[in-house]
């Protein structure tokens, strides 16, 4: 995603969360930390040392890097350009065929449209469970967000990769992997924070109380019965 | 270890550590006629994911003024269960614990491997992190809208146990209650009137009158009472907060036509300030300011409410036209002092298309380890992931950020410690090992660094002190420990200790061999950090003499050409900037800002580096620039006409579509990571943008503007086509002038 250029000059693009946060756990592929010596050496006798090494792996010596002229580097002319090099194909150009760029990389993944009430269920199932010893007000604040969520779904405010990735949240809620629906949530408010920011800090609580809880509690008969109803009961 | 460069290299991904030079000549004398003096740059957290933290105290040295860590340097008695300090030479039992240890049975801290080696200790119960947002609501609509959102994000990455505060500031500042229930409150200061810590204290109600002790006294830390008002768990108040923040408006107070609105910044700030000093002295905080313009009220200010009167420029400044400079960076060195001596670091994010007042205010994060970002709008990508950075985690999943840093630093007798160079404060700690000679902050061996990161880097600077004629046995070393004390993002404390040697040399005998120990790119960046230095300190003519006479013209010319130098081209705050990020930045990356790198894409091979000259710039190449701040791709001109008649897009020409992504792939790994987050500028032949690429590469500009600034430059520069190289070699030679 391309960077704000209206207000700021040469804004650097967006990348996602998941982006970020795998690069920097990760090594650098390919670092670009190499310099070449001048053409003019000043012959000094001793060998000189730290002559522009890589931060990682020992470096093969730099190459001349003013090659000979391309003898396809024809003049420009306005119109029309000589082309570039193929690539051993022939010369003449097949009919065009578009190429439709994927922007959602989701669309190999299930093709049915996510249905709210499947998520609203899970959520209100560790809602139910957390008003036992949770206090009330935080339990009403919850569920206040829990419902601009299904609002802003239900009128079509929220972009299909918010509702995909909300499915695979209420999925690690379910599951009990604390710490990945964590990541979800905070993936989601990172990359989308203009479509989750007012409720998103609900189901961040939501986590966050549900994990802290008697496991027993995630199981009681109320509790299960809100899961098996198809239609998410708010009992409050 | 075939070569030095092997040897540096090691050292380097070992302990973190590149000396200047690495034989060090063995008297004063001689010490002395090395431009470049013994000094290296030390990264005090290096990232080490092969060095498991141990889980006991380390053992030190018991002579009162020596302390030194245990280290494998020492000299062990494992029978007797005795070590001798390396440093001092006293002789010390070991601990009852350590009463299983043989030379087959050796602790960790005593192997060569260990040379720096990290402990966990418990120092009383853990403190959590604090995090005190500052928050300018003079900005514009769309710009608030884009900071709340940041700011509400944001609470989702911070730690979870850290405590979070809320101080708002347009014409009156307001510190927020963040309370759990009910109305949220919040306590409203005149923008004007300046308080000291214990007025502000007494207003925010954190003074109890009625304990036991002097009238007026703070209440203790964790007395919660005192604490749960301003500064709450962010996992209890996240929900309100957003809120709270979602409600933010635009600063009430309107502003008239050819006039800038009112900011408190220096009353917001010393509110800040004395919120955290009274509620929670020496705890890792964080204050993180966001601002969309100058200070125009109250102490502080950098510029009137006048739109017709600019803020200040370097013309202005060299004229003596700057009516506040003097008085802001007073107050603001100050207040940045006072945050330093408490431990709490303070950021500093700009977002405004004029100046903001950087220069005036950089000490609050330069003295204390914060951040400075600089943006042209909170509502841009460089801000938005700039600030998400913050939070960023390492391979472990944990914070990079660490807190509460102190550093200190040993020497073997030989060798005595004159100073350091980054964002820290000096602890004023004496000793023996304390140079006369002061180069940087000195007097001391133990500074604070409020806050660090991995890439936190320091300067610091040696004085060889034997005298000429006093014999070092041969093969016998010199030895320099850093003890850096600090407060992990998970709250544990740790000591990381790295205790590195170097051979004497006897500087008559073995010119040759002290001469290839030379590094050359620690060098140049602990002599261009030093030349920075001086340059915010003193006038800027001043510096450049100073450099006309330590070192040759070269190097004078060549550091002259860069933004830290190069204050024609930028403006007082832009310096500021781009200095605050060189002198605390690692080699690697400080190189890179003094000659950034260029990288050459063609059909011809894989991408190779090429000279940053006019001559690497060729019509069917693409060039791809890092100088640090900004990441340029810049496409020749046979390629632009190609890419702009679209063979990209014919499947027969996957080729140069393939060559056209590849700068872009590389450079992403840099925009994945940097912080803070570069520009990037994809430009072409002839376009506007391009001048990023030439002024690097075209050193004539340069030359012409030097002299019209009317800097006295004594002998005219010697050549255009000076590098890094070229000067590098000249340094070297020069550095070491034994024949005089």
């Amino acid at each position: 995603v391309n960077g704000n250029q209206e207000r700021g000059w040469n804004d650097p693009p967006q990348f996602s969360y998941g982006l970020q946060t795998a690069a920097q756990g990760a090594p650098k592929r390919t670092p670009l930390n190499k310099r070449v010596p001048p053409p003019q050496l000043t012959g000094s006798p001793c060998p000189v040392p730290g002559d522009f090494p890589s931060a990682t792996a020992p470096m093969t010596p730099p190459t001349n890097p003013l090659a000979p002229p391309c003898s396809m580097n024809t003049p420009p002319r306005p119109c029309p350009v000589a082309a570039p090099p193929l690539g051993g194909v022939m010369a003449t150009p097949p009919p065009p065929f578009p190429v439709v760029e994927h922007t959602d990389s989701a669309s190999s993944q299930s093709e049915n449209e996510p249905d709210v009430d499947d998520v609203v269920t899970l959520l209100n199932w560790a809602l139910t469970a957390c008003r036992h010893t949770v206090k009330k007000q935080v339990c009403n604040d919850v569920a206040k967000r829990l419902k601009l969520f299904e609002d802003m779904w239900k009128s079509g405010k929220l972009s299909l990769p918010v509702r995909r990735r909300m499915i695979g949240l209420v999925q690690e809620l379910k599951s009990c992997n604390w710490d990945a629906a964590d990541e979800i949530h905070r993936a989601l408010i990172v990359d989308h924070v203009n479509e989750v920011g007012q409720w998103m800090v609900g189901v961040k609580r939501l986590i966050a109380e549900t994990r802290n809880l008697n496991p027993d509690l995630l199981h009681t008969q109320e509790v299960d019965q809100s899961l098996d109803t198809s239609s998410a009961g708010n009992s409050d | 270890m075939a070569t030095y460069q092997e040897f540096i290299q090691q050292n380097e991904d070992r302990d973190g550590v590149r000396f200047s030079w690495n034989l060090w000549p063995s008297s004063r004398l001689e010490a002395t006629r090395l431009v470049v003096p013994v000094s290296c740059l030390f990264t005090p957290l290096k990232e080490r994911p092969d060095l498991p933290p141990v889980q006991y105290e380390p053992v030190l040295c018991s002579r009162a003024n020596c302390k030194a860590v245990l280290n494998p340097l020492c000299q062990v008695d494992y029978r007797a269960k005795i070590w001798a300090c390396n440093f001092c030479f006293q002789r010390n039992p070991f601990p009852p614990s350590y009463a299983g240890i043989s030379d087959v049975n050796q602790p960790a801290e005593l192997m060569p491997q260990f040379s720096t080696i990290e402990y966990i200790v418990q120092r009383g119960p853990p403190n959590p992190l604090i995090f005190l947002y500052v928050v300018d609501t003079c900005l514009e609509e769309e710009d608030l809208q884009a900071l709340k959102e940041s700011l509400q994000m944001s609470l989702s990455l911070l730690p979870p146990n850290a405590l979070v505060g809320l101080i708002t500031f347009g014409r009156m500042v307001q510190v927020h209650e963040l309370s759990c229930e009910g109305i949220a409150k919040s306590y409203v200061f005149r923008g004007t009137k300046e308080l000291s810590s214990k007025q502000i204290q007494e207003m925010l109600g954190l003074t109890n009158p009625s304990a036991s002790g002097p009238q007026g006294r703070p209440a203790a830390p964790q007395d919660p009472a005192v604490t749960c008002r301003f500064l709450q768990p962010v996992h209890k108040v996240d929900m309100n907060l957003t809120d709270l923040l979602g409600e933010l408006q635009r600063d009430p107070w309107p502003v008239p036509q050819g006039k800038r609105p009112l900011r408190s910044t220096g009353i917001a700030l010393s509110i800040a300030v004395g919120l955290l000093e009274g509620t929670f002295p020496n705890t890792g905080a964080r204050v993180m300011m966001f601002m969309g313009g100058p200070p125009t009220q109250g102490p502080g200010m950098v510029v009137g409410d006048e739109l017709k009167t600019p803020i200040r420029s370097w013309h202005d400044i060299t004229k003596d036209n700057a009516r506040h400079l003097k008085k802001a960076t007073k107050y603001y060195d100050a207040l940045a002092n006072r945050a330093a001596v408490n431990g709490h670091s303070i950021d500093i994010y700009a977002c405004a298309l004029d100046q903001t007042g950087l220069l005036e205010m950089k000490c609050l994060s330069n003295l204390t380890g914060g951040h400075i970002a600089m943006g042209d709008s909170f509502n841009t990508s460089l801000f938005k992931q700039t600030f998400q950075r913050v939070f960023s985690k390492d391979h472990n999943g944990e914070f990079r950020m660490a807190f509460g840093g102190t550093l200190e630093v040993s020497t073997s007798r030989e060798l005595k410690v004159s100073g350091a160079i980054g964002p820290c404060v000096s602890l004023k700690a004496k000793g023996p090992c304390i140079s006369e000679n002061e180069v940087g902050v000195g007097g001391t061996t133990q500074w604070k660094i409020c806050s660090l990161s991995p890439s936190t880097t320091l300067a610091l600077y040696f004085e060889v002190v034997n005298q000429h004629n006093a014999p070092i046995p041969q093969g016998g070393r010199g030895a320099v420990q850093f003890v850096t004390q600090y407060q992990h993002s998970n709250t544990q404390r740790r000591i990381r200790v790295t205790t590195v040697a170097r051979n004497w040399a006897d500087a008559q005998s073995q010119i040759q061999h002290i001469e290839s120990s030379f590094d050359q790119e620690a060098s140049a960046v602990i002599m261009a950090r030093l030349g920075v230095f001086r340059a915010e300190s003193e006038e800027g003519p001043d510096v450049l003499r100073w450099l006309d006479r330590q070192l040759i013209r070269l190097f004078m010319f060549h550091l002259r050409r860069s933004p830290f130098l190069q204050v024609f081209n930028n403006s007082p705050d832009e310096c500021s900037y781009y200095r605050h990020h060189f002198v605390r930045q690692d080699l690697t990356q400080s190189l890179i800002m003094i000659q950034p790198i260029l990288y050459s894409y063609s059909f011809h091979g894989p991408p190779e580096p090429v000279l940053l000259d006019s001559g690497s710039i060729l019509p069917d190449r693409i060039l791809l620039m890092d100088t640090f701040f900004q990441l340029v791709i810049y496409h020749g001109e046979t390629i632009a006409q190609w890419r702009k008649a679209g063979y990209q897009e014919q499947p027969e020409y996957e080729n140069f579509k393939h060559l056209l992504v590849a700068p872009v792939d590389d450079a992403q790994e840099i925009l994945q990571t940097r912080f803070p987050m570069p520009r990037y500028i994809d430009t072409e032949h002839g376009g506007s943008q391009a001048r990023f690429l030439l002024s690097k590469v075209n050193p004539s500009q340069t030359h012409n503007n030097l002299y019209s600034w009317g800097q006295e430059t004594g002998a005219p520069i010697l050549t255009d086509d000076v590098s890094l190289q070229v000067f590098m070699d000249h340094l070297k030679k020069l550095a070491v002038s034994s024949a005089a």
